[in-house]
């Protein structure tokens, strides 16, 4: 065997000394997604695990926390969930302003705020995203939210298959789409870690025996269907009632019926599976975007984006976009939605009613921002 | 404020630095595209941002799997005999039917990458065995090179598998359906373009070989072809088959498994070799072209950072709408020199929905086809370095340079496709 010169010891040595000091930092940066983020729920939520409508999630990095406020009047059920693709963070904290700010007179409210937890414990590669985002608060305290990943974490997921066939459809789809949790509904009790997920959602939706359930998301401001609602062709009527109250509320936003031959996705599958009406909605946010320039938590919060200025006087968006998106008007649209659907349930649900109190009207949110009616979490268990 | 301030001059930047570090230092090209990343980052204001740097070159790390057990399982084909053996039976069974035997080395060519959707599955296996045919039946390396590369291209491509078209059809929430006649619209008449242009006059004029030919033929089947020296193709077949076509009941393994335990069973096939000296040498072999794949990850990783992406994509969609046309053909296989899925993704869905008036699918098909064509663009060039190293040339430039002209008709032909899409749409359903 040929010697090895010293200087090539030397280089080699250095090298993986290099490696080392880069895996230990990125580590330590990677490993801070996994902790948890933190809520503070309104007086009268129960704290649930999904695991509890599907056990064989226990356990696993699917596992997320389900909160439930049962009113003192009987009525109907509603469900919101919120990231199911953590990027989306407009979803994550429109859920997040009802856990925190809503009291229920009648019926009950079930929130799933980080409904795919293993999207939340990583970024998508060559994305350039940020990890976190942050509120200050009034009392001098910071919020934290994760900003995750559209899709489960790879080491959940792994290996992808080169083609992911929709197991209820048949339907083919990129092999990276099995770690999208809309894309894999109605589920699969012993499919993948994203299948499984999906499964135990529709578990919860079937087991609580849920009227209406929101699936919270935003969508790229070049994207079509943006600034919209999708409803499945049970949720149609209602869909259209709230269409028109909100146009009448300065609040325009299209109506998408949801496509039969489109599987997997929430709007399709939870209607096609069990008795709830669904309705998945989008606002518009550059930050997830193609077209998107510097790309950061001011990004994120404003949606200030000169690429998105330019996209728009050509033509190129959904949505009539002046220089920003602001946190505060996406969550705001989700939230001020949600809250005329859940009005006019009663309207087509005879005896499903349910009433929400305590949430913050649109302008307010508009106002005072998203920062106003988050309420402070102990500061040690922070992120 | 100003459009170009300060993302062009980041891009101006970060490229001169790559093209400084490559040529001028004569640095690795993985460390020349890293080196530019951190320029890039460090201009951008971001320090030296080791997660985002690692996080980039973690896109690729299915891709570089799927080489490095790729390489491996080539060397295995190659240590037991079974590439000289097969190549000898095909020599014989068409030597005297070129047009055939043109169009028969193509379609090998194009099987894995129709099956797995990937041009360096389809050059690392099929391409491998076609590459000694050719080249014993006087078809110069370079257009044998081409031929695997346009054919590989072609085969990730064509139905039933096409990555792009599904990354596009994903970003635009259009089912991957129906596909099937534009795609092949897309690829057969191309394959069957680069079959007679590249190698087909080599293969007339060769004549069936003389004694000489004989005598190699002989040299060749030392190993005799047999159904056991062919057992690795086997398993490899029934791996990638079962997953595609049985996904209810069939494992989802991936391709790396997939090469690895089809590299294994090359063990039972009767020719003996030492599997480590093999593995070694398949990853000493891929070791640059992985390295260059991790320096593109951190280098777009950091372009998508710093705002270097918007100002690229949205000043192609800022073209005049007769010159879209041409961006489609010339930014999304330039894009493609960082990856063909990546240009897919950035450019293709943009591109796709700008052109929202004419039929969805077949635009789709086209656009995927003209991104397929980045796996030709250096530096990462998948296609041309694997067909280069498969005819045995150190330089894949001389590869890349074979493929300009039918490079460029599949560009035009995209063209063609998508300005006729209602046209092509209405003959196809």
């Amino acid at each position: 065997m040929m010697r090895q010169p010293a200087a090539s010891w030397k280089t080699a040595i250095l090298l993986l000394l290099l490696s080392l000091f880069v895996a230990f930092v990125a580590a330590r940066d990677f490993r801070v997604m996994n902790a948890p983020d933190v809520f503070a729920p309104a007086e009268g939520f129960a704290r649930k695990m999904l695991s509890e409508y599907f056990p064989p999630l226990k356990g696993t990095t699917a596992d997320t926390p389900v909160f439930i406020r049962e009113g003192k009047e009987p009525g109907g059920t509603v469900l919101i969930l919120g990231g199911t693709h953590p990027v989306e963070s407009a979803g994550i904290l429109a859920a997040t302003l009802f856990l925190e700010n809503a009291s229920v007179p009648r019926g009950r409210l079930i929130v799933i705020p980080n409904a795919n937890a293993m999207a939340l414990t990583h970024n998508s590669p060559q994305e350039g995203h940020p990890q976190r985002i942050h509120f200050a608060l009034k009392d001098g305290s910071t919020r934290v939210f994760r900003y995750g990943s559209r899709a489960t974490n790879f080491t959940d997921e792994w290996p992808f298959p080169e083609i992911y066939v929709h197991p209820a459809s048949g339907q083919k789809l990129s092999g990276k789409e099995r770690s999208n949790l809309n894309r894999c509904y109605p589920g699969v009790p012993d499919g993948s870690m994203t299948e499984r997920l999906a499964f135990a959602i529709v578990e919860l939706i079937r087991k609580e025996k849920v009227d209406l359930a929101f699936d919270l998301h935003e969508a790229s401001p070049e994207y079509p269907v943006v600034n919209a609602i999708v409803a499945h062709e049970r949720s149609m009527e209602l869909a259209a009632i709230v269409t028109m109250e909100l146009e009448g509320l300065g609040i325009p936003i299209r109506l998408e019926p949801s496509p039969k031959n489109l599987r997997g996705l929430s709007h399709r599958e939870w209607g096609d599976s069990t008795d709830v009406l669904p309705i998945l909605m989008e606002t518009g946010n550059p930050s997830q975007g193609r077209l998107r320039g510097r790309t950061d938590e001011r990004l994120v919060l404003t949606g200030e984006d000169k690429a998105y200025v330019k996209a728009a006087a050509l033509g190129r968006l959904f949505i009539p976009y002046e220089g920003n998106q602001l946190i505060a008007y996406r969550v705001a649209r989700h939230v001020t939605a949600i809250r005329v659907f859940v009005e006019n349930l009663e309207m087509v649900r005879p005896g499903k009613g349910v009433t929400l109190e305590g949430i913050p009207q649109y302008e307010e949110i508009l106002k005072q921002g998203v920062e106003a009616f988050l309420k402070p979490v102990p500061k040690k268990r922070e992120v | 404020m100003s459009w170009i301030w300060p993302e062009g001059l980041y891009a101006a930047v970060m490229i001169g630095a790559f093209a400084a570090g490559a040529f001028r230092l004569k640095l690795p090209i993985a460390i020349a595209m890293s080196a530019a990343a951190v320029i890039g980052a460090l201009l951008g204001g971001e320090g030296i941002p080791i997660r985002h740097l690692v996080e980039g070159a973690f896109g690729y790390i299915d891709t570089i799997l799927i080489i490095a057990s790729a390489m491996i399982y080539m060397k295995a084909l190659q240590k037991t005999g079974l590439l000289e053996s097969l190549a000898a039976f095909v020599i014989r069974k068409f030597r005297n039917s070129p047009l055939w035997l043109s169009f028969g080395l193509t379609g090998i060519v194009m099987i894995p990458g129709m099956i797995t959707g990937s041009s360096t599955a389809a050059v690392l296996t099929a391409g491998a065995l076609v590459a000694p045919v050719m080249m014993r039946l006087n078809v110069p390396a370079d257009r044998a090179g081409a031929l695997i590369a346009m054919a590989a291209i072609y085969g990730m491509i064509a139905p039933p598998v096409n990555i792009p078209a599904m990354i596009i059809g994903g970003g635009i929430d259009m089912p991957y359906v129906g596909f099937a006649g534009p795609l092949l619209a897309c690829t057969l008449p191309l394959a069957a373009y680069s079959a007679v242009t590249l190698v087909y006059p080599y293969l007339r004029a060769s004549g069936g070989g003389g004694e000489q030919l004989e005598q190699e033929l002989r040299r060749m089947e030392k190993v005799p072809l047999s159904a056991r020296l062919l057992l690795p193709v086997w398993v490899l077949v029934v791996l990638m088959a079962g997953e595609q076509f049985f996904p209810d009941v069939w494992p989802a393994l991936g391709l790396p498994v997939d090469f690895v335990l089809a590299a294994l069973s090359a063990l039972a096939s009767g020719s003996r070799f030492d599997p480590l000296e093999a593995a070694t040498e398949a990853v000493r072999d891929s070791l640059p072209v992985m390295g260059i794949l991790m320096g593109v990850g951190m280098f777009i990783q950091i372009m998508t950072l710093i705002g270097v992406q918007g100002f690229v994509v949205v000043s192609a969609l800022a073209l005049p709408s007769f010159l879209i046309y041409l961006a489609i053909a010339t930014t999304v296989p330039l894009f493609g020199a960082i990856s063909a899925f990546g240009a897919a993704s950035i450019l293709g869905v943009p591109f796709v929905l700008a052109l929202l008036g004419k039929n969805t699918i077949v635009v789709t098909a086209a656009v995927s086809l003209i991104a397929g064509l980045g796996d030709l663009m250096p530096p990462t060039a998948l296609a041309g370095i694997f067909a280069a190293q498969v005819i045995g040339e150190d330089n894949y430039f001389v590869v890349l340079r074979r493929c300009l002209v039918p490079g460029l008709v599949t560009a035009v032909w995209g063209i063609i496709l998508i300005l006729g899409a209602n046209g092509v749409a209405a003959v196809l359903y």
